[in-house]
């Protein structure tokens, strides 16, 4: 069975009393282990998407079965739980937490499951070495650059090797040789850890190399 | 969804015929009830449907009057019976035609969306609005806190018997015995938890915070008690079938003066407690399961709001010690001095290497602090300022009741045993038996009567009590009260008086006084130097009678009557001045005197006397051993009342005082908590997106109402204590320097403080739980932030 199936799903958006239909009843089934690129032009609604598998948003109609359970149904606790440990989000801005570290940052997800601290701190530290900001640790959201940001937020989505990993263009604010970096990482943790990973993106090249291709045009979801 | 809007239609013909229709059933149901003269029945079930019950009594009532009134089959009610018909039909047709006048109507839609036929979103289907457990846990836990309360007060008090109840099997004895304001104080802590419990359980069960149900339970469930014990102090009937089974709430209550203040305090107390267990039990449960642990929310709280810096902390004390302006000028020259110094020492350190200034003036920038930051500490300022307030202030007021309290049981006795009627001849065999009650350690007859005193200078109305010199020391403090040495045996030896009044250096002078050599003295004067019955006068008194010791009074008593050779002439007895006593209560001081008990039975012809005043070891306790008392007495005709309520007026009006002291000083803390829901709606303001990313993180609802709750009480626990140790400090202060007195205004020379541990402790907590209520809302608010809505706002 299919690690994540989509089902359905409806979603609109209201504005001055007029309904803009921007999921209209994708259907879609994702398989424990694959890595998925998705792509489509800006505004088709693939953040919507991704919020919406990763039940940050909730959809007009419509259910996402994870491991063939209704994630829509559960409770607020199961919900924030599956979350916490099963999704890893990396949103298309950083949206790091402005008082903590990046190593803290990093280490929030554990946290928040109150694992003790110092184990926490040590596995973000070798994930921050990993996504080379092993100098950055104890800087600020504030006293990072754009690019050392996202990848910050890319270690904090791995550091409870979730399940899924949903990321939103991960690499769009990075030169290309540092973007290759965190698409290789990428591969690397769906090869090594059987990270199932949807990854949205506009970068042809990076689409091309995953081994299955999505594309959102129109309020649905096809193969590319 | 179904996105077709949906609007009203109003249809105006129907509505306007409709008003009318109701205005003429209006007018006929007010014909009718004027006709039949029930206005007043009317109109109290009017007022009590705003509660909730009217509904329900009138049903009941209805029921009761129906039969009754057909079987009367009374012809005359026959018309007005008619026209209350109709009335109430056309009253209602009308409604219902304005009713029928408005309506919700499917507007024109864009046709079918294409999400028609899918399911729904599972977690909207399963909604509910409301549960019927919670409504009972809620209703049913405030009622069960009240009905608690009042059990236990009854039994665990001194007098009543728990059978008197009713429905009790067991015989308790009499009940428990305890004091009744021990026995308030537990049966008040057990209805708090009581109530704490069932919100807990409620909210915790329906995982949220069930607002409609928790209104609808204290209005309907919650409300009957307070409102009865009201009416009871106004309506005989009520006090006829309740007054006696509920007789020690009532005491309890009219301690303070005003028993219903004291009822709908004790109420809201309940209400607040089953507030503070809905809260905590929706924190702690309303995600799903009970998680009590903080570690996490803590960490993220305190990075929030960094209350707890000595900067800070010792900032805000030295505000509240001594004012805002001092710290802040010592503050400012502090600081510009720094910043100075500061300067010119990276300008000389730039001129040899510019990159070790650039990164000691970047740590300069770091210093300054953010707008919530300076929030933060006007907050805690003002709950500091608060506590402090309320400490102080109710440290002064309870050391003038301790002053007052311990002036008035130093002239007074704590009981006084008497008959309903009539003296007590028997006194010596009574005071036996008082004797072998255990609590009871002194006692000592009197006899008390309002007698005219008249001196050469002036005339004055005095209460007049005849003493034991023996063992009134073992109940007042009248002996010490005697100035310069005096001794109130002097009384026994009335011949020795007049010695005493002679100017001293004559007293120091003749060794060995004699009558006769007084005799010759006061010739010398042309006063007749008789040997007269003492009298103890108060300094106030004597002063305005214008008498020293050894001078000579006349007390007049304008009830019993003697002989004159032209008629019968009010009786009269002429004293002389034995000593002066000054208690500091210019009440006794200007209006008691006293003279031996023998000289006070012939006087007024009492036999024995009046009644025996007692002194218990416990004052608390007062109440309770003056019962045993009449107990071992053997009931009627004796009676024991204690200083409470003989006093009752002067100490349940300085409680009010307090009370209402206390509640406006608390004022200031719920203004302080204004400050605070502010600081906090800001605080979730600045970190909308933030806590979007910790929901998506995976921080539950109840985390997020936990760290900003931590953060509300944060602000309240460090105000709460700074403003602990700032009136404690002041207090010392005000005791150890003293604050003069005007003496003629207060006799009192400074002013008096007195740190009642129980009361001050009550302040922090009053502060806390505020400020702890205060952040519930915007703690909330927090909580429902959405993820996407965060993440979105940029
Ligand atoms: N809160 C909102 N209210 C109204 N419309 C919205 C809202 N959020 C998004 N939209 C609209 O929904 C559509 C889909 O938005 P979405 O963010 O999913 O696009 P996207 O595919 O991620 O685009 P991009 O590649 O630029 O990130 C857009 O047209 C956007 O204008
Ligand atoms: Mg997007």
């Amino acid at each position: 069975m299919a690690l994540l199936s989509i089902r359905n799903v409806f979603k609109s958006y209201f504005l001055h009393g007029k309904r803009i239909d921007v999921l209209r009843g994708v259907s879609l089934d994702i398989e424990k282990g694959s890595l998925v690129s998705l792509i489509g032009a800006s505004g088709a609604g693939k953040s919507t998407f991704l919020h919406v598998l990763g039940t940050l948003d909730a959809p007009a109609a419509g259910e996402v079965l994870f491991d063939g359970r209704s994630v829509f149904s559960m409770n607020d606790a199961e919900i924030a739980e599956f979350r916490n440990r099963t999704i890893g989000f990396v949103f298309q801005s950083h949206f790091l937490l402005p008082e903590f570290t990046a190593l803290e940052n990093v280490a929030m997800p554990a946290l928040i499951q109150r694992r003790e601290r110092t184990g926490a701190y040590t596995y973000a530290r070798e994930l921050l070495e990993r996504v080379g900001l092993g100098q950055r640790v104890d800087h600020r959201p504030g006293e990072l650059s754009g690019g050392e940001a996202q990848r910050v937020a890319l270690a904090r989505a791995l550091v409870l090797k979730p399940a899924v990993l949903l990321a939103d263009e991960p690499t769009g604010n990075l030169d290309p040789a540092t973007g290759e970096g965190i698409h290789q990482l990428l591969r690397e943790v769906n090869r090594d850890l059987g990270i199932t990973a949807v990854v949205v993106t506009h970068n042809e090249t990076l689409a091309r190399s995953m081994p299955r291709r999505l594309r959102l045009a129109g309020g649905e979801v096809s193969e590319a | 969804m179904h996105s077709a809007e949906r609007r009203t239609v109003h249809r105006w013909t129907f509505i306007w015929t409709g008003a009318l229709v109701a205005l003429v059933g209006f007018i006929l149901l007010g014909l009718a009830i004027s006709a039949s003269e029930a206005w007043a029945e009317v109109s109290a079930a009017l007022g009590l449907s705003l509660v909730g019950w009217g509904g329900v009594l009138q049903v009941f009532n209805a029921a009761v009057l129906v039969p009754a009134q057909s079987a009367m089959g009374g012809a005359g009610a026959q018309g007005s019976t008619g026209m209350l018909l109709s009335g109430t039909l056309a009253w209602l047709a009308g409604w219902g035609l304005i009713a029928a006048g408005i309506r919700r109507a499917t507007g024109p839609g864009e046709g079918a969306s294409p999400a028609a036929g899918a399911p729904l979103y599972p977690r909207l289907a399963r909604y509910r609005d409301f549960y019927w457990s919670t409504l009972g846990a809620y209703g049913g836990g405030i009622l069960l806190a009240e009905v608690a309360l009042i059990l236990l007060q009854t039994v665990l008090s001194s007098g009543v018997p728990s059978t008197e109840l009713g429905g009790s099997a067991q015989n308790v004895g009499g009940g428990l015995s305890l004091p009744p304001t021990g026995a308030f104080a537990i049966s008040l802590v057990v209805a708090c938890t009581v109530a704490f419990v069932s919100g807990f359980i409620g909210a915790s069960r329906a995982q949220r915070l069930s607002l409609p149900e928790a209104t609808i339970g204290v209005l309907y469930l919650g409300l009957p008690i307070p409102i009865v014990l009201t009416l009871m102090e106004r309506v005989p009937s009520l006090q006829l079938s309740l007054g006696y089974r509920l007789r020690e709430v009532t005491y309890v209550a009219g301690l303070l003066g005003r028993p219903e203040l004291a009822y709908w305090l004790v109420f809201t107390a309940l209400v607040l407690a089953l507030v503070l267990g809905i809260n905590t039990g929706f924190i702690a449960a309303g995600s799903g399961r009970v998680d009590l642990k903080l570690g996490f929310e803590l960490f993220v709280a305190r990075r929030h709001v960094a209350v707890f810096r000595p900067s800070l902390l010792l900032g805000t004390l030295a505000v509240l010690m001594f004012g805002i302006i001092p710290p802040l000028l010592i503050y400012f020259i502090i600081r510009s001095a720094e910043a100075a110094v500061e300067r010119t020492r990276i300008r000389a350190l730039g001129l040899a290497d510019p990159l070790a200034a650039a990164l000691d003036l970047n740590r300069l920038k770091l210093r300054e602090q953010s707008p919530t930051m300076m929030m933060t500490a006007l907050s805690v300022g003002g709950v500091g300022v608060g506590v402090m307030a309320l400490i102080i202030v109710l440290s002064v007021m309870s050391g003038f009741e301790a002053d007052l309290q311990q002036k008035i049981l130093g002239t007074n006795a704590h009981a006084v045993v008497s008959k309903y009627a009539g003296e007590l001849p028997e006194y010596p065999k009574v005071m036996e038996s008082i004797g072998r009650v255990p609590g009871v350690v002194g006692q000592t007859p009197f006899i008390i009567n309002q007698v005219m005193i008249a001196s050469e200078g002036n005339v004055d109305g005095v209460i007049i009590k005849g003493i034991d010199p023996q063992t009134v020391g073992s109940v007042t403090d009248l002996p010490s009260y005697l100035l310069g040495g005096g001794k109130l045996e002097i009384l026994y030896t009335p011949e020795k008086i007049l010695n005493r009044g002679l100017p001293e250096e004559d007293d120091a002078a003749s060794p060995e006084p004699g009558a006769g050599d007084d005799i010759i003295r006061r010739s010398g004067k042309a006063t007749k130097p008789a040997v007269l019955p003492g009298i103890i006068v108060g300094r106030e008194l004597a002063a305005s009678l214008r008498v020293v010791v050894g001078d000579r009074v006349n007390v007049v008593s304008p009830l019993g009557t003697e002989l004159g050779p032209s008629g019968p002439i009010p009786k009269s007895r002429a004293f002389r001045v034995a000593g002066i006593f000054y208690s500091g209560m210019y009440e006794y001081d200007s209006k008691f005197v006293y003279i031996l008990l023998k000289e006070a039975q012939n006087f007024f012809e009492v036999q024995g006397a009046s009644g025996i005043e007692l002194k218990v070891a416990d004052i608390d306790d007062a109440r309770r051993i003056a019962g045993q008392v009449v107990k071992v007495l053997g009931g009627y005709p004796y009676r024991a009342r204690d200083w409470g309520e003989m006093n009752k007026n002067l100490f349940s009006a300085l409680r009010l005082e307090k009370l209402v002291m206390g509640i406006i000083l608390s004022i200031i803390i719920v203004v302080a908590a204004g400050l605070i829901v502010a600081t906090v709606i800001m605080l979730v303001l600045e970190k909308r997106k933030e806590i979007s990313v910790l929901k998506a993180l995976g921080v539950s609802d109840g985390g997020i109402v936990k760290i900003f709750l931590a953060e509300g009480l944060q602000i309240g626990v460090a105000g709460g204590l700074l403003g602990l140790f700032s009136g404690l400090a002041w207090c010392v202060f005000i005791e150890k320097v003293g604050i003069k007195l005007d003496p003629e205004v207060y006799y009192i020379p400074a002013l008096p403080v007195r740190i009642e541990p129980v009361q001050t402790a009550l302040a922090v907590v009053i502060a806390v739980l505020v400020t702890y209520l205060a952040s519930i809302y915007p703690a909330l608010k927090a909580s429902s932030v959405e993820p996407v809505e965060g993440l979105k706002a940029e």
